[in-house]
């Protein structure tokens, strides 16, 4: 399956209007708010209808009241208006506490589900798309969502209520002036339509080269010691300078975009505003409009436009949400090609006759269509044995390790873990089962203690002291003693404070802790001294005699005391018989890297 | 209240992020002067609208004027707005670059141990959000700042000149929402930076849970990230709530108080009007200057927020641009021998001490091998070789002349590093060997064919030119150490240093390499630090390191008689030699 994020065709992507990716995307969203949403709308209808009432209530004051030189009326007014403005206080911070509460959740709730997303992809996810790609995709866009959330969506709705309500209104004072004014909005809005592709599109862009150039710092500035090494200072300057000229180019285009809006609107609003003024004199020459009722409809046009042309101003930052709303929208898209088979359908054929506790049947595998990594392979593992797999580099012993994990799932044929299909386990039941020590190790930030419990729910709530029984139990804690201060140990995962040897000394405790029925250990210490590890094969041979062990390593005395060693190569996993034939194999056999 | 606000702005305003617009003197003017024309040009319209109806109102009107007037002030407002954008978008990108650049230049000038005490994490944050946050300061900050100031005196101005009584008490409710907005940025601002900790800390579980998708697909702990992430998204969720609370208030206040001057105008202005001391029409525009007076109010107090977070931004970056530069490069750029020194080295990391005063020499053209457990000191003493660690005392010296005295890049393009991790860059192949222009292409081939690539090679479609991929997952272990070398080969060395290099490459392949380079690369020194001591026999002489010291060196025939470590190192690979040994008989 392919789960390469970049390879979607850009310009395939379908130029929808923003209206319609804004409902189809964010509507859906908004679904469990709906109560929270409706109360904000009330709100919202409330206050801008007291800033509509305002100037109505002041024209009449001065026109009743102040030129009719009565003070008195003046002052019964303005308790009104105080009164109002209480009103118009009340409705404004519930609208502003009820729809910033429903973009705040709206985005608490994508975030976890883009992470649960994550979880849920297998490994070729992974292998397939740039670390420091998919973390700044995630990271930037739900942070373009947030500001979007958090701040504009709430503008976005009083705007639009805004401007319905001055509409109608000017709609109501007088119709065919309400339409002069109402035209130049309704041009803007196509040119919007017309225009948003095009500003969509640039910032898409400029997106994407953010996230290329974050990747390239993160592979830069995370291999520093390489680049120091190599001389390649001056490299990695222009292959950055480069990737920071392409971010700007696509910005700067991105931006020139996006500031279209705030200029077209301003243009609308002063058309509107000449087309009243002309028109409205034309009707008060006919005797049909008053000079009052201009200054007044001249203010409404105001009210009209200013929340449009701060409608202009969130629109782009609507288009950066759901250019990032897209972006993360491929990704919750894609579905995990590792799924666990549901019990029903467990029938004849999916047990094996032979109840050994891991059998290959028929495997082939190929990352790559046409290059084979392995070639409808055969083999049986019993309970209790260790076994050995060896080869030349890149011959397929860690293919083989991870279809016995289940990382992948083969091209064809079947794995049977205990005589029944592997696929039918729970992943709780294969972790449990499988333990895999990997080839590079991966620590947390944290402490050692945390390192090795990690994922082990078993043992989560042990005291030290209970930890350290544990450990004693399987001879562990010789190794933990090389560690300064023993569990509390803190682990910097990024830095050189840690050497590989020792990462890998933690990946072993942590997996022989688990205590599994099959250990895998992938070259899983292979920066291990010779003393060292010899105390491993101890610990190994200490494991419960019914673990079966599987041993990849380059080494011949770490698989000397393996039961049954396998040469894998050129897509063919043969039993090499006894130790000597395995040496032959390696020394003279053909390679195929 | 004037006074209040401009205090404000300069204390948050430090000088050096002033300094930082004096480079773009040009730029920024043209954007000051964009931002003023427009701005006045827009204030016009008004005006235009109310001469029209009065000229209406006494007669001698004419249509055609006021379209034509008010159509090329509507145009030139178009023209001078989108010109104002584009300037404003021009300056904070060509600001946001050239900082990163700057950044860049930098942080490559600086030792390795720089960046492993800065950490790499936030060198990207510095280049990331830092700047970012110094980008929006630009391209909002600058320009509205101004047009709000200009603003703010100017309504104030002509409010007093129309009458100073009302004036005042008009003004007189703007304190109290310059007072609001203090208050309540202060206590956002902590709030920002707590929330900006609660994003890094989300970004830490997303990063890692990346990073180790594999461990955790293997451990199923795919639950227990998941429980990782909504701590740390219900802590971001609570601090966003805590900052709406804040704001909820904030906004309505204002308006409130906005409306209670409209208030103040009705009934104060309402009595100097029936009084006969103010005119209808003054009454009239002071309802529009109270409009145009508030919003700056409210731009100056959101802008406060962006110059106060541009500014810590700022301060961050600026440690970064002005640390002192550690690098000692000297001047001697001649060729190598190949003679190395190690004189009384001491490495301590904080109490720890990480090498004890070690010596050694290696000659010219021979072989050495580095062995002992782990966390013995081997990669440290390779580093320090390399210049990628200094010692904390003592001597490393090359033909005798102290390393501080070489020119760096003439000792790095001498010295060959095969790191013990795998570090592959998102480059081609032959990018990744050769890592630069430079190399010249027979040293590529010489390299690959030394590190037996060419079988691998010649495998792939696109032969050199197939792009590995981050982490090089695409490659098995041992294909990517053997890049590593012929990384390392391609810069045709004086002396190569192996970190571990025989760890996941099989011992066929292994020998052969050895080989290959004794016959490419003769006259060769070195220095290799391995488990493997089969390989090693023969070499010239054989450090054995342990916790830190050097326990003792010699030749295999000697460290067998006088090191009892050395013998138990052997013991423990015993096997494998029986094994190998017989099958060279």
């Amino acid at each position: 399956m392919n789960y390469s994020l970049n390879k979607t065709d850009f310009e395939k992507e379908k130029q929808k209007g923003v209206i319609q990716t804004a409902r189809r995307r964010l509507v859906p969203l908004m679904a469990e708010e709906k109560h929270s949403v409706i109360i904000a709308i009330i709100a919202i209808i409330i206050s801008s209808s007291v800033l509509l009432i305002v100037p109505i209530i002041i024209a009449h004051i001065i026109d009743v009241y102040i030129v009719g030189k009565n003070f008195q009326g003046v002052l019964s007014f303005s308790g009104l208006l105080f009164f109002i403005c209480l009103v118009g206080l009340a409705s404004n911070y519930t609208q502003i506490i009820t729809m910033g509460g429903v973009g705040r959740r709206l985005l608490f709730n994508l975030r976890n589900k883009i992470f649960s997303k994550l979880q849920e992809l297998p490994v070729s996810f992974f292998n397939q798309n740039k670390a420091g790609d998919l973390i700044s995709r995630i990271n930037n866009d739900t942070d373009k969502l947030n500001q979007f959330f958090s701040q504009a969506l709430m503008q976005f709705i009083s705007n639009i209520i805004l401007i319905i309500g001055t509409g109608i209104f000017m709609l109501v004072i007088d119709f065919e002036l309400g339409l002069v004014a109402l035209v130049p909005a309704m041009i803007v809005l196509l040119v919007t339509q017309m225009l948003s592709p095009w500003v969509k599109r640039t910032s898409l862009k400029s997106l994407r080269t953010l996230g290329g150039m974050s990747s390239e710092i993160q592979e830069s500035i995370n291999n520093f010691k390489v680049i120091i090494a190599f001389n390649r200072l001056d490299y990695f300057r222009n292959k950055f300078n480069e990737s920071n000229q392409k971010n700007y180019n696509a910005s700067v285009k991105a931006g020139v975009a996006a500031n279209i809006f705030n200029p077209i609107y301003t243009l609308a609003s002063s058309l509107a505003q000449i087309s009243v003024l002309a028109y409205g004199i034309f009707l008060i020459s006919n005797g049909q409009f008053t000079v009052g009722l201009l200054i007044g409809f001249l203010l409404y046009v105001n009210n009209f436009y200013n929340p449009l042309r701060q409608l202009a101003s969130v629109w782009s930052s609507l288009q950066l949400a759901l250019a990032g709303l897209d972006r993360i929208s491929e990704v919750l898209a894609l579905e995990s090609n590792i799924k666990t088979q549901p019990k029903e359908e467990e029938t004849k054929e999916t047990f094996s006759a032979n109840k050994a506790i891991l059998e290959f049947k028929n495997i082939s595998y190929h990352y790559v269509e046409g290059t084979d990594v392995l070639r409808d392979a055969n083999f049986i593992l019993e309970k209790g044995k260790t076994y050995a797999l060896v080869g030349p580099t890149g011959g397929g012993k860690t293919t083989t390790a991870s279809l016995m994990a289940r990382l992948y799932d083969p091209c064809d044929g079947t794995i049977y873990l205990e005589g029944k299909d592997i696929r039918f386990y729970t992943p709780a039941e294969r972790a449990k089962k499988i333990g895999f020590i990997l080839q590079e190790p991966f620590l947390f930030n944290g402490t050692i203690r945390e390192n090795i419990l990690y994922g082990n729910g078993d043992y989560n709530q042990y005291s030290d002291s209970e930890l350290t029984k544990l450990l004693e139990k399987f001879h562990l804690t010789n190794l933990l003693s090389r560690f300064g201060e023993g569990l509390n140990t803190r682990i910097v995962s990024g830095g050189d404070g840690i050497s590989l040897g020792q990462k890998q000394l933690i990946a072993f405790i942590r997996a022989v802790i688990r205590n599994p029925d099959i250990l895998i250990l992938d070259e899983a210490t292979a920066n291990i001294d010779t003393v060292t590890e010899e105390l491993l094969q101890e610990i190994i041979d200490n494991l419960p005699s019914e673990t079966t062990k599987v041993i990849i390593a380059h080494r011949l005395n770490t698989i000397e005391n393996a039961d049954s060693i396998f040469f894998v190569n050129a897509g063919e996993i043969v039993p090499a018989g006894s130790m000597q034939h395995a040496v032959d194999m390696l020394l003279h056999g053909k390679r195929q890297s | 209240m004037k006074e209040n606000n401009k205090r404000n702005i300069d204390n948050l305003l430090s000088p050096s992020l002033f300094g930082l617009l004096g480079r773009y003197k040009t730029i920024i003017i043209t954007l000051l002067i964009l931002t003023i024309t427009a701005n006045a040009l827009s204030i016009s319209i008004p005006k235009i609208i109310s001469s029209a109806i009065d000229s209406y109102t006494k007669g001698g009107f004419s249509v055609g004027l006021l379209i034509t007037e008010f159509s090329v002030i509507a145009i030139l407002i178009f023209v001078f707005t989108y010109l104002q954008n584009i300037v404003q978008v021009y300056a904070s990108e060509i600001v946001a670059r050239d900082m990163r650049n700057d950044i860049v230049a930098k942080i490559s000038v600086q030792p390795y141990s720089y960046i492993e005490t800065i950490t790499p994490a936030k060198l990207l944050t510095n280049l990331t959000s830092d700047v970012d946050s110094v980008k929006i300061f630009v391209s909002m900050a600058v320009s509205s700042v101004i047009s709000s100031v200009f603003l703010i005196v100017g309504v104030s101005v002509l409010l007093l000149l129309t009458d100073w009584k009302l004036g005042l008490a008009v003004l007189s409710v703007t304190p109290i929402i310059g007072l609001t907005f203090f208050l309540i940025f202060r206590k956002v601002r902590k709030l920002f930076s707590k929330a900006q900790e609660a994003i890094d800390w989300l970004n830490k579980v997303i990063s890692e849970s990346i990073l180790g998708s594999t461990l955790i697909r293997l451990l199923h702990s795919e639950d227990h990230e998941q429980k990782k992430f909504l701590l740390a998204s219900t802590e971001a969720k609570n601090i966003s709530f805590e900052i709406l609370r804040l704001f909820s208030t904030l906004m309505p206040v204002i308006t409130f108080f906005t409306n209670i001057a409209t208030l103040i105008i009705v009934l104060l202005g309402g009595r100097f009007v029936i009084s006969g001391e103010m005119s209808l029409g003054n009454f009239t525009a002071f309802n529009s200057y109270l409009a145009i007076l508030i919003f700056p109010i409210i731009i100056l107090g959101f802008i406060s927020n962006l110059v106060a977070q541009a500014q810590a931004s700022y301060s961050r970056i600026f440690l970064v641009l002005n640390a002192p530069v550690e690098l000692k490069t000297g001047g001697i750029k001649s060729d190598l021998s190949g003679d190395v020194e190690v004189k009384n080295i001491t490495v301590t990391f904080g109490e720890k001490k990480a090498l004890k005063d070690i010596s050694f020499k290696v000659k010219a053209g021979s072989n050495t091998a580095i062995i002992g457990p782990t966390a013995a000191g081997k990669t440290q003493l390779l580093y320090l070789l390399t210049g990628l660690l200094t010692p904390t005392s003592g001597e490393i010296l090359f033909d005798d002349k102290d390393i501080n005295q070489y020119d760096k890049e003439s000792l790095h393009s001498q010295v060959g590093f095969v790191f013990q991790d795998s570090v592959m860059f998102n480059l081609s192949l032959r990018e990744n060997i050769a890592f630069s222009n430079i190399v010249k292409d027979q040293c590529i081939a010489k390299a690959i064919a030394t590190a037996e690539l060419n079988d691998f090679i010649d495998s792939l479609p696109e032969k050199l030119d197939t792009v590995v991929s981050e982490r090089g997952t695409s490659l098995s272990g041992g294909q990517k150490q053997r890049i590593m070398l012929a990384r390392a080969l391609a810069l045709n060395p004086k002396i190569l240093l192996l970190d571990d290099f025989t760890a996941r490459v099989d011992g066929n392949t292994e020998r052969k390499i050895l080989h290959n380079i004794s016959k490419n690369y003769p006259g060769l020194t070195l220095i290799s630090v391995t488990q493997k001591i089969s390989s090693i026999e023969h070499y010239d002489q054989i450090i054995v390191l342990m916790e830190g010291e050097l326990i003792s060196k010699g030749t295999h025939a000697e460290l067998l008689e006088s090191s009892p470590e050395y013998v138990q190192i052997c013991q423990s690979q015993r096997s494998t030699n029986q094994y190998e040994s017989s099958d060279e008989k």
